[in-house]
């Protein structure tokens, strides 16, 4: 365990949710800390400052995607989000105003603190893996621009490479369909998500070991991609 | 008709009947309450085995449905129609089984008692005291084929029952001085009879107007009510009315005849009329405006289309002297009426008839028997005056005669009287007189003179006397429409719309009618007057022709005019509502009648699809409500089921990685935390499952005397672990009337309306749990000292999905429970209210109060 425990701060108005993640998040090695409205949760990120927020979108003072954008203004650690599964939109919406990952309803704890974990070593504070980006057989060799499967080399386009490299390098992390196609193929394709589609079933028949139900690329529906990688 | 009188033992003989002549007959189940006679009758029968049905620990063998199915008779007889069949049972009543086995094609023959059809409830009540639990509705019966009246007299009934045929002794002994009254029999009994009749009658009609066949039939009465604008018109209807309560409800029409040769009825006959049809209307009469020359004709025509049985005409003072010369209207309708009864209802004497000069009625030749007095008259004037005057002078006193001929009744009659007169002139004055000679060419000129004076007169007369005739017809039209849009206006329904269009048409036009309108792609008849029949070949045609082009087609037209009707498209504001045929020669071209068809049809265009915007308007707002409905559903469910399941999810995974690192009393309030959350979702599924019995109306009450403290000592009791620091006080009175409820159901009310106290009230304040009487109600009053309620919300929180502070997701439930409340509590006869705030600006105060049953036992059998 750590000296100085990592502080995540808990902003949901069910005290229930803080009654299981306030124990889950101790036991896991953090020191939880609880916000139960907009408002306390503002105050909260500015007083303490925490290493990471887990925030939920339905507040009952204010709105959730509200408290994202005001608390972006001074606090740049990373932001997971609660959401419903069947609130696509509203978890754009929140990806877009600066959120780092979302969770969805009812989830099971380990998710939970994966992606917490993810964004936290995302966000650089928590030691940052340096060398080659691992998930399963694939290798990720960023200096070099190599990517080997099982030692062999993989040979990719340009554009798939740069793909590969926008997800792989977010650790887990869930890109919208906007930030990759931006990213990789300007503003002007922002809504070319056919691109996107093509390009993530190439790599996926050059990267998976079966397209068809993909382990590294997987879908987020309706949002975007997120790379799966190991733990290093 | 009622127990004992053989109702089983005449379907098993029927059955035997059958049977005998080879048919494949199946008793599915039959009842024979032990009686030697009927029991005989099964030997030999097919009979299909029963089934088993558990309930409780209880064997009840009942009806199988299932082997009946499959089994599937040409005959399958199933005793005891309104039988209420064992908790188990696929359906809950026996009529319901029935429903099946006809859906399924399987032909049921089925016994019932009168007093269980469900529309004779309270009537029977009224007559026997006895309440009946096992109904049929009416819809069912109307279902039957056929119905067969099983009758005995009452006295036979009793005597059967004497002698033990009906019921074991001593129940039977019980059963006469009760149930088995003569004055009970007898009211049964006719009941019984005329409910029969009533089904043989619509039968009947409904036969009729299939095969199109002119009436009248005997058997269904339908009265026709003749009215005119004088005073007697209101007594008139009022008269129709009660002839139709005395013939069971039968159909009356008012009616009333625009005669295209008379005036129309004056401002205040018009106003009369007016309130003739209105008063009907509301008398629950029909109306028609019949247009036509003779009015025996029209009516006689209209009574044998309509199969009119009964007319009813009103014999006013002014009408004595016709009636004298036997001219009277009521005369002339017995003459001409043939199975049909005429009624005549005299006037009362303060209603005074309108003064009204009456024309001396011969015909088309009292223009010229007019003619020939006024001739007549001249002839002795100039006799008279004959020695004073020279005949030349006497000629202006003929021309006279020729003149008023001329003016009072056109230019036949005047040219008529002119020669007529010329020759009597001739005869009688001009030398040489006593011949037809005519001695000097002036006599020409006195000739040519009188034509020349009937030729003006008459011609201007006539003209004066054809526009008079043409503006009657006219206002004539205008009544019919007039009466025809009021009609078209009241009736709902496109189909509805489309009958009284067909109606007004056919008692316009005096012929056969019929409204097509578009069903899917296809054109289809929809209604007819008399009735409707189908089109041939021809006829489809014509009328698809008319739908397609937009132009009348058919008889008298350039398009198919071989088709023996004329089709006119029905073009309605925003696009063709349909087509209307008429008989050929009903509506000759260019004729008023025609133009006034063409009005009737313009009407009819606008009010179909006037119906058809209204219809389209209310499936819209069936639908918006559908979705706002489903919308607050789908709201209520990812809310209320997820938050729940979060907590278990994530209280469930932290246990089972991080369990052992942790302390035993945080892994003991996690496992806490997952069995509240699990009983939170258990009881909104609870609650979901009431609404839906509510919605679905499937809920059923058991109620019985009921201690309402135990039913709130129990509802505190399910509350207490979620009080939350509140304190729940209770206020009860020693002693407490017992009320007749379903005690699960308030149970489940004061629960819903305790937590939702709670839900809106912070912890540690108080909730106040009462109850008190007064003379009428028991009342259950639950307060709190939470925040209130808005003024604006207190009408609306028994609303489904309705929660305070919308669109929060902090609230718990589902906004279900305080619907649930009203629903269960209105099921049950009460009622329930809510008042905020009731003390410093704070706190809610529930009511429900139910109602105290007088304690009532009847004896039943």
């Amino acid at each position: 365990m750590t000296a100085v425990r990592q502080r995540i701060l808990v902003i949901d108005d069910e005290p229930q949710i803080h009654r299981f993640l306030g124990p889950a998040l101790d036991a896991a090695g953090y020191e939880p800390l609880r916000a139960d409205s907009g408002q306390e949760g503002l105050r909260g990120v500015a007083l303490w400052s925490p290493d990471a927020v887990v925030l939920d979108l339905g507040l009952p003072d204010m709105d959730g995607k509200t408290v994202l954008e005001k608390a972006r203004a001074f606090y740049d650690g990373p932001i997971l989000i609660l959401s419903a599964r069947d609130r696509e939109v509203e978890k754009i919406e929140a990806l877009d105003r600066g959120a780092n990952d979302y969770v969805e309803k009812p989830f099971g704890v380990g998710e939970l603190l994966a992606r917490l974990r993810a964004a936290l070593r995302q966000s650089g504070k928590s030691p940052a893996p340096r060398g080659p980006i691992r998930a399963g057989d694939v290798e990720i060799d960023l200096e070099m621009r190599r990517v080997t499967r099982a030692g062999a080399f993989v040979k990719l386009s340009p554009r798939e490479y740069e793909v590969l490299t926008r997800l792989a390098l977010g650790h887990g992390k869930v890109l919208t369909h906007k930030d990759l196609l931006t990213a990789v193929w300007g503003p002007a394709h922002a809504d070319d998500t056919q691109y996107l589609r093509v390009f993530i079933g190439q790599l996926r028949q050059k990267l998976e070991a079966d397209p068809s139900a993909p382990t590294m690329l997987v879908t987020e529906p309706g949002v975007g991609y997120r790379f799966v990688g190991d733990d290093p | 008709m009622a127990p004992g009188v053989g109702k089983t033992y005449e379907m098993l003989r029927a059955a035997r009947r059958r049977k005998a002549e080879g048919q494949d007959v199946l008793i599915g189940v039959v009842e024979t309450h032990g009686r030697r006679e009927t029991e005989s009758l099964l030997r030999g029968m097919d009979i299909l085995p029963r089934k088993p049905i558990e309930h409780r620990g209880r064997i009840q063998m009942e009806f199988d449905i299932d082997a009946a199915l499959e089994r599937a008779p040409k005959i399958l007889l199933v005793d005891e129609y309104a039988h209420s069949n064992a908790i188990g049972s696929r359906h809950p009543k026996r009529w319901q089984d029935v429903e099946e086995l006809l859906d399924a094609g399987v032909d049921v023959w089925t016994t019932l008692n009168v007093q269980h059809l469900e529309s004779l409830v309270d009537v029977i009540q009224r007559i026997t005291g006895v309440r009946q639990r096992e109904t049929v509705p009416d819809s069912a019966l109307s279902r039957a084929d056929a119905i067969e009246l099983v009758d005995i007299t009452p006295e036979e009934l009793r005597e059967r029952m004497a002698a033990g045929k009906v019921y074991v002794p001593e129940t039977a002994r019980l059963a006469s001085e009760n149930f088995f009254k003569v004055e009970n029999l007898t009211a049964l009994r006719e009941l019984a009879l005329r409910r029969a009749a009533q089904t043989v009658d619509d039968q009947l009609v409904a036969a009729m107007r299939e095969k199109g066949v002119e009436g009248p039939w005997a058997a269904g009465e339908r009265i026709l009510v003749l009215v005119s604008g004088d005073a007697m018109a209101g007594s008139l209807v009022r008269a129709g009315r009660r002839l139709s309560d005395m013939m069971m409800d039968a159909p009356w029409i008012v009616a009333h005849v625009e005669r295209t040769d008379r005036p129309a009825a004056g401002e205040g006959g018009a106003a009369r009329l007016r309130e003739a049809y209105r008063l009907a209307e509301q008398l629950g009469g029909a109306t028609v405006a019949l247009t036509g020359e003779d009015i025996v004709g029209t009516v006689m025509a209209y009574a044998r289309r309509g199969n009119v049985t009964q007319i009813v005409i009103g014999k006013s003072i002014e009408s004595r002297w016709r009636e004298i010369l036997g001219r009277s209207l009521a005369t002339a309708l017995l003459r001409e009426a043939r199975g049909v009864a005429v009624h005549v209802v005299t006037e009362a004497a303060h209603e005074t008839p309108p003064k009204r000069a009456k024309k001396l009625g011969l015909g088309p030749w009292q223009g010229y028997a007019v003619g020939a007095l006024f001739i007549g008259a001249a002839t002795l004037a100039a006799w008279g005056l004959d020695l004073a005057f020279d005949h030349a002078d006497l000629g202006m006193i003929y021309l006279a005669g020729v003149l008023a001929a001329g003016v009072l009744y056109g230019l036949r009659p005047a040219l008529a009287a002119a020669t007529a007169a010329f020759l009597v002139y001739n005869y009688l004055f001009l030398a040489p007189r006593y011949s037809f000679q005519i001695g000097s060419p002036t006599d020409f000129i006195t000739l040519i003179v009188f034509w020349a004076v009937a030729l003006a007169s008459g011609g201007l007369a006539g003209r004066v006397r054809d526009q008079a005739l043409g503006s009657q017809r006219r206002a004539a039209a205008v009544t019919t429409l007039l009466a025809a849009s009021r009609t078209l206006s009241a009736a709902t329904g496109r189909d509805a719309v489309a009958r009284a269009l067909a109606e007004q048409v056919s008692a316009a036009a005096g012929g056969r009618a019929t409204v097509l309108l578009p069903e899917g792609e296809e054109l289809a008849p929809i209604a007819g007057a008399p009735s409707l029949e189908p089109l041939d070949a021809a006829q489809m045609a014509a009328a698809r022709w008319a739908w397609e082009k937009g132009e009348a087609a058919g008889f008298g037209t350039g398009t198919l005019p071989q088709a023996r009707w004329t089709f006119w498209p029905l073009e309605g504001v925003r696009a063709r509502a349909g087509v209307a045929g008429i008989e050929a020669g009903a509506a000759p071209p260019g004729s008023d009648l025609e133009r006034l068809v063409l009005a009737l049809l313009e009407q009819g265009a606008v009010a179909l699809e006037r119906s058809q915007l209204a219809s389209e308007a209310v499936e819209t707002e069936t639908l918006r409500r559908a979705d706002r409905f489903r919308s607050a559903l789908m709201n209520s469910v990812s809310h209320d089921l997820r938050t729940p399941l979060s907590t278990v999810m994530g209280a469930s995974s932290t246990l089972l990685e991080y369990g052992d690192k942790m302390k035993k009393a945080v892994r003991e309030d996690l496992l806490l935390s997952i069995r509240e959350e699990a009983e939170r979702l258990s009881r909104y599924v609870a609650n979901l499952l009431d609404m839906t019995r509510l919605e679905g109306g499937a809920l059923r009450l058991r109620t019985d005397w009921t201690d309402v403290r135990d039913v709130l000592n129990a509802a505190a009791e399910r509350v207490s672990r979620r009080l939350g620091g509140r304190v729940l006080a209770r206020d009860y009175p020693p002693s407490l009337t017992l009320v007749q409820a379903d005690a699960s159901l308030l149970e489940q009310v004061v629960v819903n309306i305790l937590e939702n106290a709670i839900t809106y009230s912070d912890p540690g304040s108080r909730i106040e749990l009462a109850v008190y009487e007064d003379r009428a109600n028991v009342v259950i009053s639950v307060e709190d000292e939470g925040r209130g309620v808005p003024a604006a919300e207190l009408e609306r929180i028994f609303d489904k999905f309705r929660r305070l502070e919308e669109p929060s997701d902090r609230s718990q439930g589902a906004g279900l429970g305080l619907a649930i409340a009203k629903g269960f509590v209105d099921a049950m006869g009460g009622r329930i209210a809510a008042a905020s705030p009731i003390h410093n600006g704070r706190g809610t105060r529930m009511l429900i109060s139910l109602p105290k049953t007088i304690a009532t036992s009847h004896h039943l059998l």
